[in-house]
């Protein structure tokens, strides 16, 4: 037995046990301590108090990528957010803008009360009014509309309302609201997002997106993304490419004229010279068919062309060719088509740098195409389906207006099936169309559209525009000219029904106020209820029922308490506590995988397009000579080997590489390559391209200090020797002039551009969005916050908020996939001229008007169409005649 | 009422401060309830003032019975303007109340977004629990209005100073004195701390000569009581902590957290 006595306490023998057990120390760790990391997530404490904060989860909107949230909350006011570990897309991960969201709800610079013009239309002068005095004017100049309407026995009228939107996630509240109010004249903003890539790939597989199994892939070509900080799904998707590129070690190989950070990251970079990665991707087809390296089965059963017409479809496409163009090396091509084509599963995955441009949408079509030909879709590893899942319209739902909207679906753009918002204003100035209530939700055209001072002019002048109600909780340069502003709240303090496909697992998700709307505010939802009523306060206009909702809460209950499987599980309840349905395991702390409760990975569903028709869908079906299965007109299905599988979301439920549809109105129904405008530049003039950041949306967040102070200003990217040859160094001021006029910048000389390209961020050089954007607060007041903001005023260490490129970008749309083309603005730079100064911007409306008119020669009536597709088999004389037809 | 003198100066003492009369040989608790009225009564104005845009009822006080007063203290409306067109009137200061008060890029009236650069923070708290010991409870009538609205935090100290005169009404001394004591502490603490600097920056902005005044007039009254009320340090530090650039945000722990750092 061990006495006291028999203890050495010395030093010495403190340290020799020390030793000892140092040697085996993990065996005596304490099995209560964990690594903090491993606790970390779903769970927040009070700093303070050491209570336990309250968490309710919600979806991200601090940009369009819809993320799993959690909030947490203490005495009523969020204090952090983080991811919820039950999204099985977001996995406990926001990006920045995700967790600085919050800031947004407590910003002193938020609209949380409606106001009033009362100066002249863009004077800022306003008078506060409440939400029932805002929603009775708003609902008097819309009844007054419905009653011209009724007189005139014309429903055509009930397109002068206009709702606009910039990004709208209500879950289809706005067209009940439109459609109960007879109108159809919805207009989104997808054309100056990516609607080109939308339409390179509805008409060829289906649905408007892929989605990549980055994470078990070996081999990835990025064409124009900057998947890591940006681009669609940008949270989910870069992890999972981390997740591939670090834990199963796929290439990644990128095509960027810019070393964006998913450049920086990539094994191999090359800056194809812009609007030319349709010509790289042609050329690795042309590579991989002549070569025998494609899936011949998969081309066969799969699409509907053969391998022997897309050999001579790419005859002209050698990788000599896209040299020529793209500037990238023809080995390099050669070598990276055989790597792909070699290493499975591979994919592609592209956003905006092919397809904001003319013709943006045969390049997306092109880059469909490798993944088809190497028989990557839809297999683990490698180019999939998007995944997403629907929920029901509470009923009665209105149906929609009588008449169709040309604004709308613009007929000169039949194929553009995200309709062609860049080109609203120019209509209405032409007057092809008639405003009497313009509505916007979450728009900042006068920031963000091309040529944006058009916009301003357009919004400014009440002839176009009689009367503009925006709905934002922000005083953005757009929301600055209307006549009545009805703020919405925040997203964490409204609801919204949710589901993104945002990976690999199908999942609903919602918004909910994570607190009560602050200060009573009302969220838009419940403004929509307050309208209608107005509008309609006996009934008699019957479209009161349509929004016969108690609360809004009620509403989300019609939307989820009958799904299956949801409504067993809870319904809305569910959801409100996990914010997500269904949970498809936990993430497991050390791969960041999802796994069930054996520690089980849960896989993916794979392949699909493959799954089986059963008997009685086949029943008194017919198969075609192609092999497609119709049932009552309706393509269901192909058959391959006697096997119905339901197939693509195409009329031959096959892959279509060649688009009949295309050819229809003069456009070449294969993938090609057409050489822009640009590509012809003089020698000295360079090509003018933006590009968003990690920290910021394209507009929105730049009043949130912590991002700001992140990122705040954007001098423009230009290539060493770009700048040599124009004696400008780094920092320099300098002009950048297009057509349009010019802005005055500064220069940033850096290797990671092309030598003919200019680089500008968006997100920078506000001119309203609150006094943060603005840096209003120092050229107003150096010796103290206007408003007391001591953040502000304090930790507001620069005092340069950059300059925005838009009002120099030229009006350039896609006749295909009615995209802006962002990339396509040639310009010149110089040396800034005596007398400019930083910020300075000279624009001309009258320039932007012939920009629309230019553009329009390219729209399939025009004669630069017919010029640029003489290859095409049509009988050029008798195209279809532009018709309107009803959209949305 | 000076109106070129843009800093404060301050006298020693003065009427206001009720409770000195009540010490006084001549008074007695009718000349301090009296004190405690006219108290009651000018902070119920500024904030009135404050809170929300001058309305038609509001208006006809301001031009009728608080006329004599308001005019020997050298608030004077313009007469030919609100006679005139009364209307034009309401509408000019609503306009100018929202710029101001209310709109983005307005001189926020409340003390979280002073002390703490956003709204609805701990001030908040600190309001909320101020107004519920005295039996309150703060409910806005527009959206985006708070408890720390420093028109509302005049309004309560009017409140206080109301209560207390009434406790003086019926001889209970024991509650004026807590009445008073809460109005002090409310007055030193959480208006003492920003709202006169705040008034000084509100009027230096504002461009209607009502709110100018308004704004002049209650820095003046709340540097008067609060000298009378503060020992010199800490009014010293009440003075230093107006002139402030208000405090500095330089660590967040639950930002570091959020950010994985
Ligand atoms: S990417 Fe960031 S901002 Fe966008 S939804 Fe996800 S967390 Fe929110």
């Amino acid at each position: 037995m061990i006495t006291r006595n028999s203890l050495n306490l010395t030093r010495r023998g403190f340290m020799k046990l020390g030793g000892t057990a140092a040697a085996v120390a993990a065996s005596l760790e304490s099995r209560r301590l964990v690594a903090m990391e491993q606790s970390l997530g779903g769970k927040d404490f009070s700093a303070v108090t050491g209570a336990e904060r309250q968490a309710v989860p919600y979806t991200c909107l601090a940009c369009n990528i819809e993320d799993g949230g959690v909030a947490f909350v203490e005495n009523g006011r969020i204090v952090k957010l983080e991811g919820n570990m039950d999204h099985p897309n977001t996995r406990g991960k926001l990006c920045a803008k995700g967790n600085a969201g919050y800031l947004h709800v407590y910003d002193p610079d938020r609209i949380m009360t409606p106001l009033q013009r009362t100066g002249k239309r863009g004077e800022g002068k306003w008078k506060r009014i409440s939400y029932d005095e805002a929603a009775t004017i708003l609902a008097a100049k819309l009844r007054q509309v419905i009653d011209r309407s009724e007189r005139e026995g014309d429903p055509a009228i009930r397109n002068e309302i206009v709702f606009k939107w910039g990004r709208n996630r209500t879950g289809g509240a706005v067209s009940r609201f439109m459609h109960a109010l007879g109108s159809n004249t919805m207009v989104n903003h997808t054309n100056i997002c990516e609607s080109s890539k939308k339409v390179g790939l509805e008409p060829s597989w289906g649905p408007d997106i892929e989605s990549c199994d980055w994470a078990n892939t070996k081999y990835i070509i990025n064409f124009g993304s900057n998947v890591l900080e940006t681009a669609y799904f940008m949270n989910p998707n870069a992890q999972r490419l981390v997740d591939g590129v670090v834990a199963n070690k796929a290439k990644l190989v990128s095509f960027d004229v810019r070393l964006s950070n998913t450049a920086g990251y990539s094994d191999e970079w090359y800056a194809p010279f812009p609007g030319t990665d349709g010509a790289i991707a042609l050329a690795m087809a042309h590579v991989i068919m002549n070569e025998g390296l494609y899936d011949a089965d998969f081309v066969r059963d799969w699409t509907n062309v053969t391998a022997e017409q897309l050999i001579a479809h790419l005859k002209p496409y050698t990788p000599e060719f896209a040299e020529e163009e793209s500037g990238v090396p023809a080995r390099d091509i050669r070598r990276i088509a055989r790597e792909f084509a070699t290493t499975k599963p591979a994919t592609t995955f592209s956003y905006r740098g092919p397809c904001k441009h003319l013709w943006g949408a045969y390049q997306e079509a092109a880059i469909h195409m490798l993944n088809v030909i190497t028989g990557n879709v839809e297999t683990k590893g490698g180019y999939c389906l998007p995944r997403g899942m629907g929920w029901p319209q509470p009923e009665p739902n209105p149906p929609a207006g009588k008449v169709p909207s040309v604004l709308a679906k613009p007929p000169l753009y039949p194929l553009a099936s995200h309709a062609v918002s860049t080109n609203v204003p120019y209509m209405i100035m032409k007057g092809e169309a008639k405003v009497s209530v313009w509505m916007s939700y979450y728009d900042n055209p006068v920031y963000a559209y091309p040529s944006s001072h058009l916009w301003k002019d357009f919004l400014t002048d009440e002839s176009h525009v009689p009367f503009y109600v925006s709905f934002s909780p922000y005083m953005s340069e757009t929301t600055e000219l209307a006549d009545l502003i009805i703020p919405d709240v925040t997203y964490l303090e409204r609801h919204d029904p949710e589901s993104m496909p945002s990976g690999l697992y199908p999942c609903l998700s919602i918004r909910q106020p994570v607190i009560k709307p602050l200060g009573g505010t009302q969220e838009f939802r419940q403004t929509l209820i307050d309208v209608i009523r107005k509008v309609d306060p006996d009934e008699a206009l019957g479209v009161r029922k349509y929004f016969a909702f108690d609360t809004v809460e009620d509403w989300m209950r019609a939307h989820f308490d009958n799904i299956p499987g949801l409504k067993e599980a809870g319904g809305w309840n569910a959801l409100k506590e996990k914010g997500v349905w269904p949970i498809y395991g936990k993430v497991d702390q050390e791969t960041a995988k999802l796994v069930d409760r054996n520690g089980n990975e849960v896989e993916a569903e794979y392949g699909l397009h493959r799954k089986r028709l059963s008997a009685s869908e086949i029943a008194d079906a017919e198969i075609d000579v192609q092999g497609t299965i119709r049932k009552n007109g309706h393509a269901i299905g192909v058959s391959i080997n006697g096997r119905g599988h339901v197939g693509f979301g195409t009329g031959s439920r096959k892959i279509e590489i060649y688009k009949e549809g295309w050819r229809e109105y003069g456009f070449n129904p294969m993938p090609v390559y057409k050489r822009l405008a640009s590509r012809e530049k003089k020698p000295d003039e360079l090509v003018l391209t933006t590009y968003k950041v990690n920290v910021h949306t394209q507009s929105r967040t730049s009043s949130l200090k912590v991002l700001a102070e992140l990122y705040h200003k954007n001098p423009a990217w230009m290539n060493p020797g770009t700048a040599a040859a124009r004696d400008i160094t780094d920092g320099d001021l300098i002009r950048v002039t297009s057509p349009l006029g010019y802005i005055v910048t500064r220069a940033h000389v850096t290797e990671g551009i092309h030598p003919e390209v200019i680089a500008i961020s968006t997100a920078c050089g506000h001119d309203a969005y609150g006094r943060l954007a603005q840096l209003k607060h120092r050229e107003a007041d150096p010796e103290y916050a206007l408003g007391g903001d001591p953040d502000v005023t304090h930790n507001v260490w620069w005092d340069d908020k950059g300059v925005h490129p838009n009002p120099i970008i030229r009006l350039a749309v896609d006749p295909i996939g009615g995209s802006q083309g962002w990339y396509d603005t040639v310009v010149s730079v110089t040396k800034a001229e005596p007398g400019d100064m930083y910020g300075d911007v000279r624009v001309s409306t009258e320039q932007a008007m012939k920009d629309y008119d230019e553009t329009l020669r390219y729209a399939y009536t025009g004669d630069l169409h017919r010029a640029a597709h003489k290859e095409v088999d049509v009988d050029w004389d008798n195209l279809p005649k532009p018709a309107l037809s009803v959209g949305h | 009422m000076d109106l070129s003198q843009n800093t404060v100066s301050p006298a020693r003492g003065g009427a206001t401060k009720c409770e000195e009369a009540a010490v006084s040989p001549a008074g007695g608790h009718g000349a301090r309830a009296a004190e405690c009225d006219a108290l009651a009564g000018l902070y119920r104005f500024l904030g009135r003032c404050l809170e929300e845009e001058v309305d038609a009822d509001f208006l006809a006080l301001l031009t009728g019975p608080l006329r004599p007063a308001l005019t020997e203290i050298g608030l004077v409306l313009d007469d030919s303007l609100v006679q005139s067109d009364a209307a034009a009137f309401l509408a000019s200061t609503a306009e100018e109340f929202t710029a101001l008060f209310v709109a983005p890029g307005a001189v926020s009236p409340y003390r979280s977004v002073f002390e703490k650069g956003r709204n609805f923070q701990e001030p908040c708290d600190e309001a909320i629990a101020a107004y519920r010991q005295a039996g309150l409870e703060f409910q806005n009538r527009y959206s985006g209005e708070f408890p720390d609205h420093v028109g509302v935090m005049l309004g309560f100290v009017g409140w206080l100073a109301e209560r207390e005169a009434e406790s003086l009404g019926v001889a209970d001394e024991v509650a004026a004195d807590a009445w008073r004591v809460r109005r002090e502490t409310f007055l030193l603490e959480q208006l003492g701390p920003w709202a006169p600097g705040w008034c000084r920056r509100a009027r230096i902005l504002a461009q209607h000569a009502f709110y100018r005044q308004v704004l002049e007039l209650t820095e003046r009254v709340l540097w008067h009581d609060l000298q009378a009320l503060a020992d010199r340090r800490r009014f010293k530090e009440l003075e230093r902590l107006n002139r402030r650039a208000p405090v500095r945000l330089d660590y967040d722990a639950d930002f570091r957290k959020a950010s994985g750092l």
